[in-house]
């Protein structure tokens, strides 16, 4: 059941109507419900696979041990192995259920936590298994943490009106950011992308660019769309995205993008590692080698890799996402090695981080990083992918025909300047809107009414219907 | 609640007034040199050809304007389908006094194989409301008309040329000429029309497309308007495919079976192997345009 579609409006009235009409302590009992309904609706036999994962890892982390947390580790993994990657094994017919790379990285963070006694565990297999099912973040995420989701999907929620239409204005926002901007910039980016080589530099950039652009608004606005329908039933999700275009350097970009995701991998991954045994031996012998270097940086190096690199598995076994790990595996190791040297040297040329022209060439610089990664990340394989920069450091030029050419994906040359403007007018909205937020947290909370008004009439009139995937659901 | 029923009703109004007022008027808005209004504008026309892009690429404006004393005009939209065809000669007719000597009519085998949809939103926006609903009958009859289309159709589409206009339409002015492409396109080499990859060998009659060319003639005839089918030349690979061929055999059939005029593309002396004349399967280089038209015009005289 896509989240934009009249099916699912029908099924949240009912969801909303029979959630506040039950007494207080059944609420979750609504909850559970709807959401395997909703997960069922997709594919009724993938519900199998999701119940052996909440069975198995509810069942072994009520008595945490070494072994049940490796078991654990060893069912969800395996599942998700299976699916996700037997394609790459010659498997071509299997159907990958839905959610289950978030959903498995919820398990497994609920395990480890169990395992880590941060959290006590949940004796009732059904609230369990209603935090792992949640409807509203089971498919794209966020990957949200035992310790803030279940109370509040315990807790009672009485109807609130406030919630409702706070959830509403998010939900409008969502749908703008999906349908409007990222509906609208999806033929182009997939017409460049299916055929690089057709193009020259100057389109090649704008593609990445826009993709950039397309891969935000989608996700955030699916986030934005899953965080309005959660408000509506008085839960609150955690937060996926601030504003990560405006980052200043590449560290911070992977603090405000995917947060849930990183903070999943810091919480389960990146600290395990660099407290590992393996990495202390390692660590001491380019100790060693390197004197001079920072304990704690030689500490982080090898699980910095290995979370890059798992991070560029996970969405998918193909070469473009391992380079696209090991890309920002580098980056990620030659900003967090050089901090220290550069804040001497900042201290030394008296350089100033609040210099306005400094921060829009930090910004640029972070945002130029991104987008070199992120070809890597669309192609649809390497070949593509250094095609792509051979020709944007070869073939961009600056002339009329460039520009005429770049026009040319808009799709049919009548429409296609008319559609230039609109999406110029869109994406430099957003970027105001968004630079606005950046400098005043609390801009655009006024005139919410109106701001609705005007997001529902462009959804209407310039929104792209009849395209309600979202890009992350792939993954 | 009351501001929230507000703001719905608000926007809802906005959406509707301007979604009626683009199917109502949008056929109203003054567009200079191309599409219907641009024909309907330019009054004494003689000779008026009306077909897809290939008509748009392959037919040089200005060869004709000096055979035809400038009284010539060609309406394309990209991809437009023989379904449309009667539409738009319906519009013609019904918003022009003009009397054309010569309605000259593409004649493509495999528009006769096209599934019915939309592929060039001007065609709606040029229509009036009686012609978007004959044509949106057409596409209903498909079975790969879904709620998406009937919104593009009536709500989105030609929108964003409406909200555009000002900035748009001057651009748009500079590529054509009465409805023809001014730029020149250069070939897309041998080897590039030697691999592309075409496939007819699924292709079967769409029965829409083969009623709309039914009703053209009958029309035409009704009216006491003279008209002839134009078959414009493809690369020898495609016009050489034996599906095509025989498309092309039942299309002249059912014009020979009204005794309709026709030119096929083997009555004007053209080399359909030369790379240079060709940017891909159907539509000609600059190089191609001009020398395909020079002998046309020799044969349509």
């Amino acid at each position: 059941m896509s989240l934009i579609s009249l099916t699912f409006l029908i099924f949240m009235i009912v969801l909303l109507i029979a959630y506040y009409k039950v007494s207080a302590d059944r609420q979750w009992i609504v909850l559970l419900v709807f959401s395997l309904a909703f997960y069922m609706w997709v594919h009724p036999l993938c519900v199998i696979f999701l119940a052996v994962s909440v069975i198995a890892t509810w069942y072994l982390a009520r008595t945490p041990s070494r072994i049940n947390f490796l078991l654990t580790v060893a069912i969800n993994l395996g599942i998700l192995i299976v699916f996700r990657y037997s394609i790459y094994f010659g498997v071509h017919d299997l159907i990958v259920p839905l959610g289950i790379s978030f959903y498995t990285f919820m398990t497994l963070g609920y395990a480890h936590d169990c395992y880590q006694k941060k959290i006590e565990p949940e004796q009732d297999l059904l609230h369990y298994a209603l935090f792992i099912t949640y409807f509203p973040q089971l498919t794209e995420g966020p990957i949200g943490t035992y310790q803030k989701m279940q109370p509040q999907l315990l807790a009672p929620h009485r109807f609130d009106l406030t919630n409702i239409k706070e959830g509403g204005y998010r939900i409008i926002k969502g749908l703008f950011k999906k349908l409007v901007i990222a509906g609208r910039l999806t033929y182009y980016v997939d017409t460049v992308f299916s055929s690089p080589k057709d193009y020259g530099g100057l389109t090649l950039i704008t593609a990445v660019f826009f993709y950039a652009v397309e891969l935000y608004a989608d996700f955030s606005g699916y986030m934005d769309i899953v965080c309005g329908i959660s408000k509506m039933l008085g839960i609150e999700l955690a937060e996926n995205f601030r504003r990560p275009y405006f980052s200043r350097n590449i560290q911070e970009y992977w603090r405000r993008w995917h947060i849930t995701l990183n903070e999943w991998f810091k919480e389960h991954l990146m600290l395990p590692a660099v407290t590992s045994k393996w990495n202390i031996k390692i660590s001491k012998v380019m100790y060693k080698i390197f004197p001079k270097a920072k304990k704690g940086t030689i500490r982080t190096i090898f699980p910095l890799i290995l979370v890059w690199i798992v991070t560029g598995i996970w969405h998918g076994a193909e070469a473009v996402y391992m380079c696209w790990g090991i890309y920002f595996a580098i980056v990620m190791l030659i900003s967090f090695t050089t901090t220290g040297y550069f804040k001497k040297l900042k201290l030394r040329i008296k350089w100033n981080d609040s210099n306005i022209f400094i921060i829009i060439f930090q910004t640029l610089r972070t945002f130029v990083i991104v987008l070199f990664g992120e070809v890597m990340f669309r192609a649809h394989t390497m070949s593509d992918a250094l095609l792509i920069y051979k020709k944007i450091f070869t073939t961009t030029r600056i002339s009329a025909d460039a520009l005429t050419a770049a026009l040319v994906p808009f799709g049919n040359g009548n429409q296609a300047a008319a559609s230039s403007i609109i999406l110029a007018v869109l994406i430099g909205g957003l970027f105001i809107v968004e630079l606005r937020k950046e400098t005043d947290e609390h801009a655009f909370t006024k005139h919410r009414y109106v701001q609705a008004c005007i997001m529902l009439t462009a959804i209407a009139l310039l929104g792209i219907i009849g395209r309600s995937n979202f890009m992350y659901q792939q993954f | 609640m009351k501001k929230t029923v507000t703001t719905l009703l608000i926007a809802l109004l906005i959406v509707s007034s301007v979604v009626v007022c683009k199917n109502l008027f949008s056929y109203r808005i003054p567009i200079g040199n191309r599409g219907i209004q641009g024909a309907v504008k330019s009054g004494d026309i003689d000779r008026l050809f009306i077909g897809s892009s290939t008509f748009r690429s392959n037919l040089d404006i200005d060869i004709l304007d000096k055979t035809y004393d400038g009284k010539d005009y060609i309406i394309a939209y990209g991809g437009n389908q023989l379904m449309a065809f009667p539409i738009q000669y319906d519009e013609i007719a019904g918003r022009s006094d003009n009397k054309y000597d010569l309605m000259i009519f593409e004649l493509d085998p495999l528009m006769l194989t096209e599934p019915v949809k939309l592929s060039d939103s001007r065609v709606v926006f040029d229509l009036s409301w009686n012609g978007k609903k004959a044509l949106w009958d057409n596409l209903a009859g498909s079975e790969d008309t879904d709620f998406s289309v009937f919104y593009e159709y009536f709500v989105t589409s030609g929108l964003d040329d409406i909200f555009t206009y000002p900035l748009t339409e001057p651009f748009y002015s500079t590529r054509y000429k009465k409805g023809a492409k001014t730029g020149d396109t250069p070939s897309s080499g041998r080897d590039f029309l030697e691999n592309e990859k075409f496939d007819i060998s699924e292709a079967v009659i769409d029965p829409i497309q083969e009623r709309a060319v039914r009703q053209l003639i009958e029309k035409c005839r009704a009216n006491g308007q003279d008209i002839c089918f134009l078959e414009s030349p493809h690369y020898h690979r495609l016009s050489d495919d034996p599906v095509y061929k025989l498309y092309l055999q039942y299309f002249k059939d059912m014009l020979d079976e009204y005794g309709v005029r026709y030119i096929l593309a083997t009555d004007v002396p053209f080399d359909a192997s030369e790379p240079e004349y060709f940017e891909d399967m159907g539509h000609m280089s600059g190089a191609g345009r001009r020398t395909y038209t020079e002998e046309l015009v020799k044969v349509l005289r």
